[in-house]
């Protein structure tokens, strides 16, 4: 049987403040966390499986033309060498999130540099890596291409584009203007475990053990570009070692490793290394922004306008969605927004934690700094002059929305008060700066599937394959059962991270938590009334903890109830009017201090503070992770992060985690959050929504308005790396 | 091949090729695959294991860790740190309870980061935790878990490889293999080194192999012949010589860093940033220098101590101004045969100044590397050694700007007036690191930095930290 919810009216119930066991909410350890610091949890790359063989992926040296192995022959005479692959089903580049079909396939063109074309497989791991490297690939009939999106052909995102009114006419009447150009560069998500994929067939029967973020979508993906039937396909994916977008969508190492097994009867193994993880799975695209602010003498906005360049390759349609936020974010009756597409041949361009917020949230804010500078008006102050009362374009109401309390509280727990002006304070050599930044990002509910069995000897029993990327989903979803069934923490055993499972929304657009812990609480609804229905009462009189059901003043075990039976029960969501109807969004506001070096132009974050609302928390602990992880990322981004491409033929020239710069501990400064109390009950009987990504959606501006603060010098092509920073003092 | 040592309390042969790495070994030989690949390079950590000998444990990285570096030692993985039943070591149980694992993929390398920390009973958790990448946390949470941790007793088990090291008396050697892999040379001392190389000149020498370790991960270049210099007992030494410490090329920096310390605390300080705990712990001081590297942030600093390199070729030896071994980009003065036997330091440089400009604090290249080392004799600069990294294709001295302060009272109008200098000595480029512009526009505020330095207005980078 099947609890079905489609959201079409708000949660106003909020049955999980009601509920007895305390779990919801509350800073639980992740269950899974004794098998990671033991180095048990097996991850993609890690399956022991008999007569396994090893694959290993050639890259295209070219960015255009035919591929032709020209020794192929003579490699695969090579000592263990099984096989040399060239198919016309490996991928050209990595399948989109929730893409649901097959990327664009082929290996007998380059597109990009890097691009996998091939696998040779052999008997071991050390014979596969130097048969690759032996393969000789030459591009024929290669053509200049184009590699700049500066010089690139653009096509308009017509579906992203707004007119209203008349900004034009709204920034010739404003009592003051701001008209701006930033840059910010492509991300790598750069994940700590690198795209990994062991293939098994039994049959007609494929198992893929891979690293992935949102099984159901990659059965699909998989079995289209396989051409075989999703029923024959099966994902497992337990633990993942970190996503942030990379893996989405099906990405080449898994085609590869499924043909290879196919043809070779055996179970082929194929793990990425580090620079084909930059070179060939997904970026963030870089983009080229133009903000517009009108505002009047009073710092209201009258007009707010925002235009985004970005790129991808050929025939992709994903287009980073820069103005994602700019929609709802500030109030202003004049808005002209437009998104265009620049055709080139870098590796593909595709989600990276926040897509869009994460760039667009945080150029949006430095022109508010830029505004707030103009003005003279404190830049919480301005923030809060401009929020709208209702969403500014559709007009519709926003759900929850602590967007005020988020600014407010965040400034008084910084102590905002204590800013100095424009270049004023000086310790020694160091020059010390505030800033500040506000934090959006849409939230969304997609549908999702889990099964929640309650078993007779009182334990419970979740299993959806939706996945935990490092997010926590061990941990609420144990959380989320056990509050509805009254069961201690340790007693609900969650399963993930396989295809046979019910199938779930996955990791990723921040959606996971809230859709698939919608699922284990509807299941646990119908669990719940079955168990009334044995006592013969109403489900809402019933009272679980414990272990125990008590009703009516009596209390029983569960064991006792169920008698030696099981229950079973699915929960299924799906996304309906609510929607639709409001404007649903997180909220939030960082603070920054930074010390940036009179003599070298080095930039220190001393501390940073978040403050945010994401409706319900469903564990204060994995919730504040994530802020605190996205916030880092925005120290990257604000500092140091930045892929390099070469300009002559666009391949990355920092394909390694020694050049691309994630921050390491010394660049992460002790970072605080606040997490407000919110209950949402438009996005979802939880009353929760998306936290996952928040903490990175604008963080970078609050570094950089910080770098003004201290020196007054603009940078406005991310990263502020110390030379640009230097060239302004 | 055969290289005996123990794994995890057991003693285990492993064979191979002399540059399988450790990392490999154990993924696919052992199927221990708690250890993990996240560069292959050396650049995250996620492959970290604890390597004791008979000067006691160390963290190293797996991934750049040849199997004949192993000869003799105990090595212990993530699998190796909890307790018999599975107890969770106090480092484990705090980064549970700290939330420092969130994916879990980079977890183990910090766990036996931490628990090699916590057995050497370390306090300097930011440094010690400086070679491990994190993506998920923040790191905070992990350094809290360590902090917490260091408040527990070091567990029985960890003491085990120490004592098992002990008792095991005089290191094996590499033993030639049943599968027909003849066994690397591996001298005990720079005298059977020599000879060797003589007769061998085309091997590649191997000594913590953080560099040499990437031309087999990286560029997967067959190194034909090679000799492992880490049993080389004379050039793992650091002796006294006159007014100056004459220290083996074999010597690592983290050896380096102890002997520094209370002689040229500045360096010390730029030695601390260098690379990570676990490349300090493998990298050594002469493949530091031989490798040539312009942007080693070793040479600027021993220039400007004006410390000479001790070179050998058989029974030959000559001695150079470090300087002199740079030639240009690529090209050391380094004849066939010969080989970096020793650098000699002087003890007293109490003006030295080492500063060292990045991108990212720690993990990171120098885009910048200024080395001063002025002698002021009453008010008058006496001699003066200024060297940079980053500045040319060779670590280089700046000639002209110490020409130009020579001889000169020691005031901000002298270094003024030499600023200009700077362009006649250097012509750097543009790279990723840094523009050409930065580059000398630092180098000349480095030079005013110094000043201030010296008059006791010192700046640390860390010192922002509140």
């Amino acid at each position: 049987m099947t609890e079905y919810l489609k959201m079409d009216a708000p949660a106003t119930e909020r049955r999980l403040d009601d509920m007895a066991q305390g779990l919801v909410g509350a800073p639980l350890d992740r269950p899974e966390g004794p098998l990671k610091v033991t180095g048990s949890a097996t991850y993609a790359d890690e399956w022991q499986i008999d007569g396994m063989v090893h694959g290993v992926m050639v890259r295209a040296p070219g960015n255009s033309g035919r591929v032709v192995l020209t020794n192929s022959d003579a490699v695969a005479e090579m000592p263990g060498v099984l096989a040399v692959i060239q198919d016309d089903r490996l991928l050209r580049n990595p399948a989109q999130g929730t893409a649901d079909a097959a990327p664009i396939q082929g290996a007998r063109h380059a597109a990009y540099h890097g691009q996998l074309i091939a696998v040779v497989v052999a008997e071991t791991f050390e014979q596969a890596r130097h048969a690759a490297q032996s393969l000789q690939v030459t591009l024929e009939d290669a053509e200049m291409v184009p590699v700049d999106p500066a010089t690139a052909a653009t096509e308009p995102r017509e579906n992203q584009a707004l007119d209203q009114g008349d900004l034009e006419a709204a920034m010739q009447q404003a009592a003051c203007r701001v008209d701006v150009v930033y840059t910010t560069p492509s991300h790598s998500s750069s994940a700590m475990e690198p795209h990994a994929s062991i293939a098994s067939w039994d049959g007609e029967e494929l198992t893929l053990r891979g690293s992935y973020q949102m099984l159901k979508y990659n059965r699909n993906e998989l079995a289209d570009s396989l051409g075989v039937h999703p029923d024959r396909v099966r994902i497992v994916s337990p633990y993942v070692g970190g996503g942030f977008g990379s893996k989405l969508g099906l990405a080449p190492e898994a085609v590869a490793a499924s043909i290879a097994a196919k043809q070779l009867g055996r179970p082929v193994s194929v793990a990425l290394q580090r620079p084909q993880v930059y070179e060939a799975t997904m970026r963030r695209s870089e983009t080229r922004q133009r903000v517009r602010l009108a505002a009047d003498a009073a710092g209201r906005l009258i007009g707010l306008g925002h235009d985004a360049r970005v790129s991808n390759l050929p025939g992709e349609t994903f287009a980073e969605p820069v103005l994602q936020a700019s929609h709802f974010l500030y109030a202003g009756a004049n808005r002209k927004m437009s998104l265009e597409l620049a055709r080139l041949h870098r590796l593909c361009a595709g989600s990276v934690r926040a897509p869009g917020e994460a760039v667009g949230v945080t150029v949006l804010e430095n022109a508010m700094d830029e505004l707030a500078q103009e003005m003279g008006i404190d830049p919480v102050e301005l923030r809060l002059r401009n929020i709208p009362d209702e969403d500014p374009e559709s007009g519709k109401a926003f759900s929850s929305r602590r967007f005020r309390d988020a600014l407010e509280s965040g400034a008084e727990a910084f102590g905002w008060a204590d800013r100095p002006g424009v270049k004023e304070r000086r310790e020694g050599e160091w020059l010390i700066g505030y800033g500040m930044a506000s934090a959006a990002r849409i939230n969304v509910l997609k549908e999702s599937e889990a099964r929640v069995t309650l078993l007779p000897d009182g334990t419970a029993r979740v299993e959806t394959d939706m996945t935990d990327i490092g997010t926590g989903t061990y941990a609420i979803l144990g959380q989320i059962a056990g509050e509805m069934l009254g069961l201690p923490y340790e007693k609900v055993d969650v399963r993930l991270g396989d295809t046979t499972l019910p199938p779930a929304a996955g990791s990723g657009g921040s959606w996971g938590a809230s859709s698939s812990g919608t699922s284990v609480y509807l299941a646990c609804e119908a669990i719940r009334r079955q168990l009334a229905e044995r006592l013969d009462v109403s489900e809402p009189d019933l009272m679980l903890k414990d272990g125990c059901v008590t009703y009516a003043n009596q209390t029983k075990s569960l064991t006792e109830v169920l008698g030696g039976d099981e229950i079973a029960k699915l929960g299924h969501v799906v996304p309906g009017e609510t929607s639709k109807a409001v404007r649903q969004a997180t909220f939030g506001a960082y603070f920054a201090e930074v010390a940036v070096h009179a003599a070298s132009g080095e930039t220190r974050v001393r501390r940073m503070h978040g403050s945010f609302a994401a409706g319900r928390i469903l564990n204060a602990k994995t919730a504040r992770s994530q802020c605190l992880g996205g916030m880092t990322f925005g120290i990257g981004i604000a500092l140091t992060e930045e892929m390099a491409f070469d300009p002559r033929d666009g391949h990355v020239t920092n394909s390694n985690l020694a050049e691309y710069h994630i921050p390491v501990n010394a660049d992460v400064p002790q970072l605080t959050v606040e997490l407000l109390e919110e209950r949402d009950d438009w996005a979802s009987p939880l009353q929760a929504k998306g936290i996952g990504e928040l903490g990175i959606c604008g963080a970078a501006a609050a570094i950089t308005n910080a770098i003004y603060n201290a020196t007054g010098v603009r940078v406005r092509d991310y990263p502020a790396t110390l030379d640009k920073v230097i060239a302004g003092l | 091949m055969g290289i005996d040592f123990v794994l995890n309390g057991q003693a285990v042969r492993a064979e191979g090729r002399a540059t399988t790495t450790l990392l490999d070994w154990l993924r696919e030989e052992r199927g221990l695959c708690g250890t993990k690949e996240g560069c292959n390079e050396g650049d995250c950590g996620a492959c970290t294991v604890m390597v004791t000998d008979a000067d006691g444990s160390k963290a190293l990285n797996a991934c750049i860790l040849f199997l004949p570096q192993l000869a003799g030692k105990a090595v212990r993985t993530v699998e190796g740190i909890a307790g018999p039943e599975g107890t969770l070591h106090p480092v484990q149980e705090a980064m549970v309870a700290h939330h420092g694992s969130q994916c879990g993929f980079c977890t183990p390398g910090f766990v036996v980061s931490m628990a090699t920390a916590h057995l050497n009973r370390r306090q300097d958790f930011d440094d010690q935790l400086a070679g491990n990448l994190c993506r998920c946390t923040g790191y905070a949470p992990i350094v809290r878990a360590a902090e917490a941790a260091s408040q527990k007793p070091v567990p029985e088990w960890m003491l085990a490889d120490g004592r098992q090291i002990a008792s095991a008396g005089a290191e094996p050697a590499a033993a030639d293999a049943t599968t027909g892999q003849a066994a690397p040379y591996m001298p005990t001392s720079s005298d059977d080194l020599a000879k060797w190389y003589l007769a061998h000149p085309d091997a590649t020498l191997i000594a913590g192999a953080t560099d040499v370790g990437l031309w087999v991960t990286k560029q997967f270049r067959d190194l034909g012949e090679v000799v492992f210099l880490n049993r080389c007992a004379d050039m793992r030494a650091i002796e006294r010589d006159g007014e100056a410490l004459r220290i083996g090329a074999a010597v690592t920096m983290t050896e380096m860093y102890d002997a520094m310390l209370p002689l040229h605390p500045s360096y010390a300080e730029l030695i601390r940033r260098y690379g990570s705990v676990q490349v300090r712990n493998a990298a050594t001081l002469g493949g530091s220098l031989a490798n040539g590297s312009p942007i080693g942030d070793n040479a600027p600093a021993l220039i400007a101590m004006g410390a000479t390199l001790h070179l050998r070729r058989g029974d030959d030896r000559r001695e150079l101004p470090l300087e002199a071994f740079f030639i240009e980009y690529g090209k050391q003065d380094r004849a066939t045969g010969e080989f970096v036997e020793a650098v000699r330091i002087p003890t007293s440089a109490p003006n030295l100044r080492c500063y060292k400009l990045s991108k990212r604090f720690d993990q990171d290249i120098s885009a910048v590397c200024g080395c001063f080392n002025v002698e002021i004799e009453g008010d008058t600069v006496a001699a003066a050694r200024i060297a940079f990294g980053g500045m040319a294709g060779t670590p280089k001295r700046a000639s002209a700007v110490e020409a130009a302060l020579i001889g000169k009272p020691w005031s901000a109008e002298t270094i003024a007036a030499a600023l200009p200098a700077f362009a006649q000595d250097y012509s750097p480029m543009t790279d990723m690191r840094a523009s050409s512009d930065y580059r000398l526009r630092t180098a000349q505020n480095l030079l005013s930095r110094y000043f201030a330095d010296l008059a006791g207005q010192p700046t640390s980078v860390l010192a922002v930290q509140p």
